[in-house]
């Protein structure tokens, strides 16, 4: 048997499921569906309506159509899903939290909120059948006027869309500390500005599906959903149904990206099983692109209205900002994106003094769910934002304002007078973020467009830098498994569903280490509620520190009991025996393996009848760790079409230990692509009357290969003992300064004047009319 | 995204072609499918039944006629980048196609397809205006008749063709000596549709001065828009700010639906490209 003395932690292993995925072997939810018949949902044209009625007989009537299903018939009149996230009750207390709970109806049967909105299902032999039939259900719509705009939603005129609740408020926060007023009276230089962060999200490869399939023998459903958290899909379908936990298997297959998009609950993972329990048949619903683009959850879409006071040396006096975030017709994560935005506002900077209000509004758009940063980049963007606005003011240089008040190594850790969503008060535990900064204008200086402008005489170039927060890591908890196979070879299961992050991989290596054996003797599973049956799921950069901690916390547990199993093989005392790369030694040097510990459970073996060595851990941390990182751009921005295009960008960040550094690496680099999109072309888009019009890729822009340039990654290893494998939390890294950064550069190659870039996506008429209105002070 | 019903027949000859569409007039011709499936999957398009042309044979063919160069209604896009004798004949096609989405659409896409469907921001409708191409259209009723490109392109996605009439080919003038060609567009990224583009031929007099200038503009509005009038360049040797200059002025001619300003500005940029890019290549052609 392959052992290792070599730690498995931080080596860049090949990732174990590229095999299987990038030789298109992979088995993703469509993957899944044989034998199944197919369900399409009729869904809302109307962006706010009364439904008057829905005539469902001559779509039943089809051949092919199984059934046609309303809320009513399923027994879903009435019924919502719960909220993903509340926080902490201390948390709460000292932001004065409120929200509200939106109940959007699971199908819609009195009122449609937004385009998209599920209203019947069908489910029929075919999904070419299904559609068929699906245009022949009418709804009959008394159609009401949109609200599109959050700040129109929250005024007090407003018509309020949710019928049990008194106003279009989904939640409302404050955070503060410091005297801002009085600090701002001593201010060299004040700035104000309205940022706003346009409506864009997650858009993976694979779109939604779910299929269930009725286990008659064990009288439950199993349910297939492309999902990153399959655990809080089975709890919320049992609040919903009130079926018990183990009538549902909830498990995930081969997901082809989440992004956060798919750490969400929607209508049809629980419409589906039901139907398919209602009808007996094997149901499923693959979702096409066209449906995604325009009822999937969506993410951004924030207006911040903020005021930074400085004194004449950049010193920040004071930061105060007031912002809406547009949740849609609902979203069962407004506490986690309010939360989120307000506690990221801070940046990694010296901040004496902050006044911050939040507030979340309901609007007739798609409902909205954490995409990847999830109020971090938006905060980012207000504050850094700001930072680039006073700096000019005062004359300095982006970078000098930014090292005056960067944490140092004198100020870290550096604890916040205010808690985090855990209730746990915030402090900052790293390292130096001021070299962090250094580090990465090391890698990407300035005068790298000094080199580059030749190349590109159409273009004016441009350099911007943005630093950024993030807390990763956040509880409650994960648990990981970790089990002896017959062969002598390892199952690992956890709580944190993979949708392409490596979890096969990074799990591996984590267990692999624990067991003294090599990671190839490891097979990770995705996530399922069988094996595991209480779990959290992958978002929020938890993953690697949560499940990574709780499969070491098993495997080191399982390690320990396998001493004493070998021990009886070898006829000594646990206390002498040793796991080691070669197995298992006693001290008199005789050894057994994990191969001879798996025989031994076999029938007439030494071990025959003895507990299995099968363990489970949950790994609950105190509070989350936070990873600061600085993201440098060169942008060129094309003279006469205002176009821009990303040259040259750089990351470096303050991180735990990787288990697996090109792992690391590479959702850095996803993140800055995102990044990309979202500063310069992702923009889900409404009609005055509120019709969704980025649901096409012709419409919707996503970055390509083309638009995203190499991006170099420093790690700066900055240990944590928040958990037992010192890892800090990186999936959304990338992400977040990468709209601050790429607005600076832009502003900078645009050049002087009084225009700067407020909003993104970047409007390239905006900043073409910008270089015009340069051209003619030029000249004039 | 699946299509409503319809009913599918293959062509295997373009009089075969012909025949059917004659006998059922709300049938749609399908050859590269690059526009018409996605329609179908949309549910925009809702045909009958569509008479698959794709892979007619007899049209996927190109005649060097001397001064004009036959091309077949099924020639792919990607004929047009990589045909030696297209590229020698038609460089100004060449240049446009690969602006025409990514290479695997335009493996599929069609010449007749991109100009029966008659999207104002399409590529080759553009080159077939500039190049003052003539259509040919066939029907049992008319028989042949021949449409200059000029007045083929009636509005969005709206052209001359009748339902019952099959595109089956195009004769492209080829450039003279002493002529080149330019081809510029702006997309938010390549393979979009563009915001504007422009396409351009500069024929120069034996003194190396212009003779003649043709260009049009896409995605400005409605149709292909040919530019003309202005400043007359002829018997000139343009610089870069006289170019620059008789662009703004024919940009005027535009009017695009929606963020004119901007669209004329890109549109401007693009065709004063075109035109340096054509002046340059007539200049090297042995203008001078």
């Amino acid at each position: 048997m392959s052992g290792s003395d070599t730690s498995w932690l931080g080596q860049s292993l090949p990732r174990h499921e590229d095999q299987r995925l990038l030789t298109g072997r992979g088995r993703f939810l469509a993957d899944t569906a044989r034998g199944c018949v197919h369900a399409c949902f009729v869904r809302s044209t109307q962006a706010h309506a009364r439904v008057r009625s829905v005539k469902t007989g001559s779509a039943a009537a089809l051949p092919g159509v199984l059934a046609v299903l309303t809320a009513e018939d399923l027994g879903l009149d009435g019924a919502h899903l719960p909220m993903l996230h509340e926080p902490h009750p201390g948390f709460a207390e000292v932001t004065r939290f409120a929200m509200s709970d939106p109940r959007l109806p699971i199908l819609a049967s009195v009122r449609v909120h937004y385009v998209g909105q599920p209203i019947a299902v069908v489910v029929a032999e075919s999904r070419h059948v299904a559609e068929d039939a699906a245009e022949l259900v009418e709804v009959e719509y008394e159609t009401l006027p949109p609200v599109l705009d959050p700040t129109a939603a929250l005024a007090p005129d407003a018509p309020t869309l949710h019928a049990h609740l008194p106003t279009n408020e989904a939640a409302r926060i404050e955070v503060g500390f410091g005297d801002v007023d009085e600090a701002r009276r001593a201010a060299a230089v004040t700035v104000s500005d309205t940022l706003r962060i346009g409506r864009h999200g997650a858009v993976p490869l694979e779109c939604r599906g779910v299929v269930a399939r009725v286990d008659d023998r064990r009288d439950r459903v199993e349910v297939w959903t492309s999902t990153q958290i399959p655990h809080l899909v089975q709890q919320a379908l049992c609040r919903v149904t009130g079926w018990a936990r183990d009538e549902v298997r909830v498990a995930v297959p081969d997901v082809g990206g989440g992004f956060g998009t798919k750490a969400n609950v929607y209508a049809e993972e629980v419409v589906v099983p039901v139907a398919a329990r209602k009808l007996g048949r094997d149901i499923a619903w693959v979702e096409d692109r066209q449906e995604y683009l325009m009822s999937a959850a969506q993410g951004r879409d924030q207006v911040h209205h903020a005021t930074l006071a400085v004194d004449a040396n950049g010193r920040v006096l004071s930061w105060e900002d007031d912002f809406v975030v547009d949740v849609g017709a609902s979203s069962l994560w407004t506490a986690g994106i309010i939360a989120n935005t307000a506690i990221h506002l801070m940046g990694p900077y010296r901040v004496p003094a902050m006044r911050v209000t939040g507030r979340a509004a309901y609007t007739n758009k798609t409902i909205v769910a954490q995409y990847r940063g999830a109020g971090r980049p938006e905060a980012c963007f207000a504050l850094e934002r700001c930072l680039d606005a006073a700096a000019r003011r005062l004359g300095m240089s982006p970078e000098e304002i930014r090292r005056v008040n960067l944490l140092t190594a004198d100020d870290l850790p550096y604890p916040r007078p205010i808690p985090y969503r855990d209730g746990v008060p915030i402090s900052y535990d790293g390292r130096d973020y001021r070299a962090c900064f250094d580090s990465c204008l090391e890698m990407l200086p300035r005068t790298v467009c000094d080199e580059l402008r030749e190349n590109y005489p159409e273009h004016d170039l441009g350099y911007g830098v943005a630093t950024y927060m993030e807390a990763t890591g956040r509880g409650p908890y994960e648990t990981g498994r970790v089990r002896l196979l017959p062969s002598g070879r390892f199952e690992v299961a956890t709580g944190a569903a993979s949708a392409g992050q490596g979890h096969e991989t990074t799990f591996a290596q984590v267990a692999a280490d624990a067991l003294r054996v090599s990671p190839d003797r490891i097979r990770v599973g995705n996530g399922d509620t069988d094996p595991v049956t209480y779990g959290v799921g992958t978002f929020a950069s938890r993953s690697a520190v949560l499940a990574g901690s709780a499969v070491h916390l098993a495997a080191t547990r399982l390690a320990d009991r396998a001493c004493g199993y070998a021990a009886m093989l070898l006829d000594t005392d646990a206390a002498g025996v040793v796991l080691g790369a070669g197995g298992f030694r006693a001290d008199d040097g005789r050894v057994v393996d994990w191969t001879d510990l798996a025989a031994a459970f076999g029938p007439g073996g030494r071990l025959e009848g003895q507990p299995s060595l099968d363990e489970l851990a949950q790994f609950r941390p105190q509070t989350v760790t936070w990873t600061m990182g600085v993201h440098a751009v060169v942008v060129g921005v094309h003279r006469d079409t205002g176009l821009t295009s990303v040259l040259r960008y750089a990351v470096a960040h303050e991180g735990g230990a990787e288990i697996n550094p090109r792992i690391v690496e590479g959702q850095v680099i996803g993140g800055v692509a995102q990044g990309i999109g979202g500063a310069l072309l992702e923009e889900f888009r409404y009609s005055p009357e509120g019709q969704p019009t980025s649901t096409t890729f012709a419409d919707y822009l996503l970055p390509g290969m083309c638009e995203v340039p190499q991006i170099a990654v420093k790690h700066l290893y900055v240990p944590t003992a928040g958990n037992p494998i010192g890892v800090r939390g990186a999936g959304e890294s990338g992400a977040i300064a990468a709209y601050a950064a790429i607005a600076a550069a832009v502003d900078d190659a645009v050049g002087g004047g009084d225009w700067r870039v407020t909003s993104v996506p970047i409007a390239p008429e905006q900043v073409r009319a910008a270089i015009a209105r340069r051209s003619a002070a030029v000249a004039s | 995204m699946k299509p409503a019903p319809f009913a599918y027949v293959r062509a295997d000859t373009a009089a075969d072609a012909i025949a059917l569409i004659d006998e059922d007039p709300d049938a749609k011709f399908l050859a590269g499918g690059q526009s018409l499936l996605t329609l179908m999957n949309l549910r925009l398009a809702r045909p009958a039944r569509v008479v698959d042309i794709g892979g007619l044979g007899e049209l996927n063919r190109v005649f060097d006629d001397a001064d004009s160069v036959l091309v077949g209604a099924t020639v792919r896009h990607r004929a047009f980048e990589t045909d030696p004798l297209l590229r020698r004949l038609v460089p100004l096609a060449a240049d446009a196609a690969r602006h025409i989405g990514h290479v695997a659409i335009r493996n599929q896409g069609t010449l007749g397809g991109t100009l029966a469907h008659a999207d104002p921001a399409a590529e080759l409708p553009l080159v077939m205006v500039t190049l003052g191409a003539t259509m040919y259209a066939e029907s049992r009723r008319r028989g042949r008749r021949a449409i200059p490109a000029q007045d083929f392109f009636v509005s969005h996605y709206t052209s001359e063709l009748e339902p019952d009439e099959l595109l089956t080919w195009v004769r492209i003038p080829t450039l003279l000596p002493r002529e080149g060609w330019g081809f510029v567009e702006y997309a938010r990224r390549h393979g979009d549709f563009a915001i504007a583009g422009a396409a351009a031929v500069v024929g120069l007099r034996p003194d190396g001065t212009v003779e003649r200038v043709r260009a049009g503009l896409l995605n400005v509005g409605d149709r292909p828009l040919l530019v003309s009038g202005g400043a007359s360049m002829s018997g000139c040797r343009p610089d870069d700010e006289l170019w620059r200059d008789l662009a703004g002025e024919w940009v005027r001619q535009a009017n695009p639906p929606e963020n004119a300003d901007y669209v004329r500005d890109v549109a401007r940029a693009a065709l004063t490209r075109a035109l340096r890019a054509a002046y340059d290549r007539a200049v090297s052609a042995g203008g001078e």
